[in-house]
Formats: C-alpha cells, structure tokens, sequence
C-alpha cells in the first residue's frame, strides 16, 4: 500500500543534525505553528503543555486534576478574544493529539495490564483448559473456542441471509420497497443487545431447555442464533450499501448485451461489490465476536472445561465478552489481568478484522473507480 | 415419445404446463408460510385445518408439490411443450443435489439403518478419526446424483432431484413417519430432537427449494426461468428476515407496552405516566417505574456527548482542513475505524482499572459518561470527516478568493455546510451508547433501587441506573417476580434508541434529499 520512506526520510550519520531539522520543521508544519507569530506561540505551548500535565497529574493524583487544568482553560479563552484564527487551529490540533493519545491510552493500557498474566501462563494460555483463582491458573482455551462456536454459528444465519437480503433490497425490490425497508433495516440495527439478550434468556432459554430437553439452562446454539439475528441488519445495510456503489454503467453494458436482470447481478454487480460484501461480513463478524450482553445473559458462564464433545452446540461454555463482563466482581491482581489478557485477545481480533474489512473495502472502491 | 408434435409457449398444452407450475409454486409458497407460523409457534402439531392436522396438510401439500415439479419436468423433457431449457442445469443446482442426496443416505444409512455413530469421541473430547462406515457411500451417492444432476438436460436436473426430495420430505411428513410421536436422540452431544421442531424446519428447508425450482419450471427454463427462480427464493428469504426482526420489536411491545402504560392518562393537569415518572415506590398503591433509569440514561448521553462531540469534531476539523493529507491522517483513519469496532466490554474494563480507581474508587456516573465518551469518539471523527470531506472545494476556493481567513471559512463556510451529516452521525452514535450495557455494569452500576440524582442535578461522583442496566440487573436478579416489569423496561428502552435511530436516519434522508435537488 504504502510504498518504502522516502531516501531523505532515513537520518544518515553525517545528516542527523539536518535530518532533525527538517522533521522539526515538517511537525511545526502539520500544526502550523510557523504561521504564528512569537506571543501566540508561547500561548500554544503553554496550552500544550497544561493539557499534557492534566492527563499526567490524573494519572497519578487524581485528586488534583482540575489544577493544570485551569490554565489551559484560561490560555484558551483568552487566545480565543485576542487570536480567534491562530487558536481556533492549536485548539483542533489539541483535540486531535488528545483524542489520538486518548485511544492510544486504552490501547497500550490493555497489553500493558495484560503482559504480567500472558508471561505466567505462557502460550498455552490460547489453547489450554483450566480456571481458579486460587490457583492462579487463568487459561482462555475454553473462552475462545466458546467464542468460535457462536461466532461461527451467529455468522452461518447473518452471513447468507444479510448479503440475500442486500441483493434483493438493492436489486430486485420496487423502489418504493427500497425507500421503506432500507431506514427500517437500519433503524432495526439499533435494537440494543441486552433486548436480544432478554428475549433470549426469557423466552428462548427456556423454550430449547424443554424441547430440545438439554440438562442445562442456555446453549451456544440459542447464543450464536440470537447474536446471528442481532448482526443481521449491520450485514444487510452495509453490504447494501456495497452493492449500490457499483456504477450504473457497468451494470447497463451487461444489460445491453442482453443479459438477464439476473445473469447482470450474478455476473457483474455482486463481483464487483465482492469486496463490499466480504467487509460487510466482516463487520459483522466483529460485532458477534465483540457481542457481551447477550453472551453473558443467555451462556450459564462455565469457564473451566471445554464442552463435551467439543462441538456440541447444546453444551452451554463462556465467550470472552462474558468471561469478562461475569467476573469482574470478584476479580483482583493476576485475576484481573487474566480478564485484560481476555480484552487483548478480543481487541487484537477485531482489529485485525477491521483492518483487513477497511483494506479490502479501500481496494474495491480503486478497482470501482478503474484504478487498479 | 413423440418427437414429432411440437407445440409452441401458446398452445393447450402449453398454458397446462404453466397452469400446473403456478399451482406447484402457490403449494411451495403456502407451504413456506404455514411452516413459518408453526415456527413461531402461532400453530401447533395439535391445530387443525378443515378437520385435518397442520403437520398432515404440510406433508400432503409438499408431496404433491414435488410429484408435480417432477411431472412438470418429464412433460418439459417430451418436448410437447414450448420450453427453452439450457444443455445442464449449472453447477450450482448440481451442486445442492449432490449435497442433499448426500445427505438423505447418510442420514438413512446411519440412522434408519443405524449403521455406527457419527464419530468416535476421543479422552479431551475431540472428535478423532474418520465417520464410520456410512459415510463413504453416502457420498458416493452424492456424487453419483450430483454427476448425474449436472449431465442432464436443465429441464430434467432441475426438477428430478428437486422433485424427489421435496415428495420423500412430503410422504414422511403427511404418513407421520416424522411426527409428533417422532424423536432423535442425538447421543453424543446432549440434546434430543422432537417431531414438533424437526417437522417446522424439514418444511421450510422443503419448501424453500421447492419454490426455488417450481419458478424455475413455470418460466419454462432457461436465463428467464433462473431469474424467476433467484428473485423468488432470494424474495422469500428477505421476506423471512424482516418478518424476524418485525416480531422482535412486536414481541417486545406487545410484552411490555401494557404495565409501561399502567395508569397512563391525560388530563387537563398534564400527562400522567407512572411507569417513567416513578422510581421504586415501596408502596402497595403506586406502581414501580423506571424513573431513575430513565434520568440516568439522560445524563449518561449528556455527558458522553459533551466529552466527545467537541474533541472529535475538533479533531476532524483538523485532521481534515489543516492536516496534510499523508501517512498521519490515513494512520489517525485506520486506527479510529478499528476503535470503533472494538467490542464494548473492553472499554468496560478500560474504565474499570484506569477510571474508577481514579474517580473516588467507586462506581461513578462519571465513570459511565467518560467510558461512553471513548466509544462514541471515534465514531464522531469518523463520521465529522466524512461530512467535511464530503463539502465540494469549490465552497473553499471560493471563500479563499474572496480574501477570507482560512479559519473564517471554516467556521462560516465549511462547518455549516458539513453540519447535517455531524449531527446525524451524533445522533446515531447516540442511539448505540444509550443502549450500551457492558460497560455500564463495570464502572456505574449503582444498587437496583438506587436513585440518579434528579433530572437537573446529576450526582456524578454516585453510582446511577440507566436503561439498559436496569434490564440487566432485573435478569440477574431472576426473572420471578418480575417478568411484566422487565418486558415494559425492555418496550421503553427500545424506545429511547429506536426514537434517536429513526431521527438520525430520517434526518440523513432529508438532508440527503435536499442535497439531491
């Protein structure tokens, strides 16, 4: 994507001095601060600086946060009276840095909490089995694969079912179809997940608990189909939305050359949007791995083993969300960070997912536009 | 047969076969429908029809379904009438009969014939080895219809496999050999299979691929009979899956909607709305409410929205009419899009560790707003520079040329131009947060009871209630007492965020629209 840094980006040993220099001058250029003249600078730094003295001084005595705070507040004000235009852009670069630093925060505060428990249980800790607090044993083998099976199951229903109804809202339905069902489809994605977990505990527990007469109350299968229904309208609205950025003419020449409205989606509109709707999926995917309250109310919360065999769908395990949102209360030290180390492997997994759904989604949008 | 009597799409014999498809497709679609209703449980195996069993009405309705289809594609392959199949039906009709007829011996193999268990269960309970025995032939089966599926003629591979199924799936259901009384144990994992499910998801499944190849036939084949065939299955599917999510939000009101509205009233002091009015009463006369709850999720949204909205708006601004656009803004974009995407719980403990320690070492309402806050941030700046980048250049060329300030422009020019698709984006984010949960119950939750403050004072160094937590609390607390109360927690939660969902989308049409003209 990215091609290799420029020659004159890598400091050379004769060029150091010069190279500093320059990426001085290059960070003054993104914030702008050559534009400014000498008192407003001052002003900037000193903003700059009782901004990042607040975010210290909560970090390590809470107490006093609002002390460094005041004169940033002051500087602000001030700056914007007397130099609207200048403060006006230190002010966004603040937010920027803050906003940056403040999610780079909670992403360096998870694997920084969680390393202590990932050097003590060393890899096993993905695969193995075995739960206790007094033991300070703390494996996520069951947790994962507890999360695969739902994940797994809530995608074989909002996979096939989202991208058909994309293809039909998109494609075949009447127009005036379209302008109802796609606001409803996506006001419908709204619905919150512990309404999905209530219907599930209340009404679906313990309807499978007497017709499908499993010894235990809730089982992945409810789980994964209640989450399943939950991803449902993310996977139709954003695959939908793949689908209606392929460019009309691609689909008229097909047409044109006496294909069927049929043979146009199956050949050229749903190809071409592949990548779309492969991110749809993805998206999806996410959202049914990250799905907590509706894990948590259903799922009777066993952490210890793996469910016997191993892909009964009736046998009732944990997921890492509810692994998480289960036992906090009682946990502290090790065991707390044993539920970071659960945070980090849920955080790493939907990053990757995001990433590889934003690079796919990027290289379709070039390939739309001809680029590549 | 007789090759010679050709007869052309408008003859007798032609418009019998088109009369006959119509008929074989109304039993499919009727037959989805009714098997969707047994689904849902709105009939039983015990309702009857005209004096008849629904499961017998079912069975009978797919068995002369699929002798029709079969009959349809016999009279198609005579050529005595006018249909344009193609030389094979595709790989992908080919493909579901090898799989279905794979199946079907499997499944007759092993367990009519009961020929070995599925797979040997090894000592951590991993499944090892191979299947026994049966399996083998019954994929040998699958290929051989599968193989034979795909060499065909369209109009026999597309209706002969097809047919069969749907009028086996049809016999066992109308004979009872799948009924009521029917049950399979499934021995290894823990669960027993009663007729009274299997028959409901055996006829959707029946159904649905009967719809698919009877619109196939009626069409007479060829690209218009598959264009027929995709829009009905795929027509039938959407339909399926609105309906789904309709009764959700039905179930839920028709649950709840009556103790929320208990001694609702309007009268010439006001409205009267003891469920949302009202806290915890103690009292006998008065009913309980969620009052707190409902102040909480206020605050909460309140105080997520003044942390984020002006940071990530702020951001945005920059990121987008100062910043070079270079490596910096695509790393700020990859990374807000993944922070948005990342599940809930894990600001929950976030919050947990870092904030509540910090802020009077309790659960605070404070605590709430800020966890909320980093959530929604990131979907501000993303949707924020969205809506800037979306303002054309020109708005900004021309406000440069006329000597203004690049800072007037964006507060006079771009920001205003940009401001429907920020508000909308809010609103939506909103919509999501007030029906966050998970990390509510780490670093807010107060006791069950326990009040938010009032409506214009918030208590933010308390814990507080807020919507959705109160539904969890009352599933935690167990379901006894207080089903109705939940249902109707659960009817006015789902208005609260379905109301700022429908703004935010209505919203986006109307500016979208405008936009447009």
């Amino acid at each position: 994507m990215t091609g290799p840094p420029d020659a004159d980006d890598r400091p050379t040993d004769a060029g150091i001095g010069a190279w500093l220099a320059t990426q001085r001058r290059r960070s003054a250029a993104v914030v702008g601060v050559d534009d400014l003249d000498g008192r407003a600078r001052v002003l900037a730094t000193v903003a700059g600086l009782s901004l990042a003295a607040t975010a210290v001084v909560f970090l390590l005595a809470p107490g006093y946060t609002l002390l460094p705070l005041a004169p940033f507040v002051a500087i602000a004000g001030y700056g914007w009276i007397a130099y609207q235009s200048s403060t006006a852009r230190i002010l966004t670069f603040l937010a920027t840095v803050s906003a940056v630093a403040t999610l780079g925060l909670i992403s360096v505060f998870l694997f920084v909490q969680a390393a202590p428990v990932f050097e003590l249980m060393g890899p096993s800790i993905l695969w193995g089995s075995g739960w206790s607090q007094a033991q300070e044993v703390f494996h996520l083998g069951p947790m994962i694969w507890g999360t695969v099976m739902t994940t797994v199951i809530a995608l074989s229903i909002a996979a096939p079912f989202g991208v058909a109804g994309a293809v039909f809202i998109n494609e075949i339905a009447p127009d005036w179809a379209r302008e109802v069902v796609k606001p409803g489809v996506e006001i419908l994605a709204g619905i919150p997940s512990i309404v999905y977990g209530f219907i599930g505990f209340a009404v679906l527990n313990t309807w499978a608990k007497i017709e499908f007469e499993i010894p235990t109350l809730g089982s992945m299968l409810i789980a994964g189909v209640v989450i399943g229904v939950m991803a449902l309208p993310t996977v139709v609205s954003v695959a939908e939305d793949a689908l209606d950025s392929v460019p009309r003419p691609m689909k008229d020449g097909a047409l044109a050359m006496g294909a069927t409205d049929w043979q146009t989606i199956k050949s050229i509109t749903i190809p071409a949007a592949f990548s779309g709707i492969s991110a749809a999926v993805l998206l999806g995917m996410g959202r049914a791995i990250g799905e907590t309250m509706a894990a948590t109310v259903i799922l009777c919360g066993v952490t210890e083993r793996y469910p016997v065999p191993l892909y009964d769908p009736f046998d009732c395990t944990n997921t890492l969300t509810a692994l998480i949102a289960g036992n906090y209360g009682a946990a502290h030290g090790i065991t707390l960070r044993a539920l970071f180390a659960a945070g980090v492997v849920l955080f790493v997994t939907v990053t990757v997912l995001s990433l590889i759904s934003q690079y796919v989604e990027r290289r379709m949008r070039r390939r739309l536009r001809g680029e590549a | 047969m007789t090759g010679t009597l050709t007869v052309s799409r408008d003859g007798v014999g032609a418009r019998a076969f088109t009369d006959l498809g119509t008929g074989v497709l109304g039993v499919a679609i009727l037959s989805f429908l009714l098997a969707v209703t047994l689904l849902l449980q709105w009939t039983g195996p015990g309702t009857e029809v005209f004096g008849v069993t629904v499961f017998s009405v079912l069975g009978t309705g797919l068995l002369l379904g699929g002798l029709g289809l079969v009959v349809e594609g016999l009279v198609s392959r005579a050529g005595v009438v006018g249909t344009t199949p193609d030389h094979t039906p595709g790989l992908v009709t080919a493909t579901v009969a090898a799989v279905a007829a794979a199946a079907v011996a499997g499944l007759f193999l092993s367990q009519t014939l009961g020929w070995e268990g599925l797979w040997f269960v090894g000592p951590a309970g991993l499944p090892i080895g191979v299947p026994a025995g049966w399996s083998p032939v019954a994929l040998l089966v699958g290929s051989a219809v599968g193989a034979l599926t795909a060499t065909a003629r369209e109009d026999l591979g597309a209706t002969l496999p097809f047919g069969g199924l749907v009028a086996l799936g049809g016999a066992l259901i109308a004979t009872g050999a799948i009924g009521v009384g029917w049950q399979w144990n499934l021995h290894d994992v823990s669960a027993v299979i009663h007729g009274a499910q299997a028959v409901p998801f055996l006829a959707v499944v029946l159904s649905l691929v009967l719809t698919w190849a009877a619109a196939k036939a009626r069409e007479g084949f060829g690209a218009q009979g598959r264009e027929r065939a995709a829009f009905m299955f795929l027509g039938l599917i959407a339909f399926g899956m609105l309906s789904v999510l309709a009764l959700v939000v039905t179930y839920i009101t028709v649950r709840g909607a009556g103790r929320a509205f208990q001694g609702f009233a309007v009268g010439l002091d006001g409205i009267r709305w003891p469920f949302v009015t009202n806290g915890t009463t103690f009292g006998a006369e008065t009913p309980d409410g969620v009052y707190p709850s409902i102040v909480g999720t206020v605050w909460l949204v309140i105080g997520s929205v003044l942390f984020a909205v002006p940071l990530g708006v702020g951001a945005a601004v920059f990121l987008t009419e100062y910043a070079d656009q270079g490596r910096f803004t695509a790393v700020v974009e990859v990374a807000t899009n993944a922070l948005w995407s990342t599940p809930s719980i894990v600001f929950g403990l976030f919050g947990y560790a870092l904030l509540v320690p910090r802020i009077g070492n309790r659960n605070t309402l404070l605590a709430g707003m800020l966890v909320l806050g980093f959530m929604l941030l990131p979907l501000v700046i993303i949707t924020a520079r969205e809506s800037l980048k979306a303002v054309p250049d020109e708005y900004r060329d021309a406000s440069a040329a006329l000597g203004v300030s690049r800072w007037s422009t964006i507060r006079s020019v771009v920001l205003p131009a940009a401001m429907p698709g920020v508000i909308t984006g809010i609103v939506l984010g909103v919509g999501r947060i007030a029906g966050e949960t998970a990390p509510l119950i780490l670093v807010m939750a107060g006791g069950l009871n326990q009040d938010s403050g009032s409506l214009f004072s918030p208590d933010l160094l308390q814990g507080g209630q807020a919507l959705p937590y109160k539904l969890y609390a009352i599933i935690t607390a167990g379901i006894s007492g207080s089903s109705e109360f939940g249902w109707a927690t659960a009817f006015v939660l789902l208005l609260v965020v379905l109301g700022f969902y429908a703004i935010g989308i209505g919203s986006r049409l109307y500016f979208r629209r405008k936009l447009n003209e």
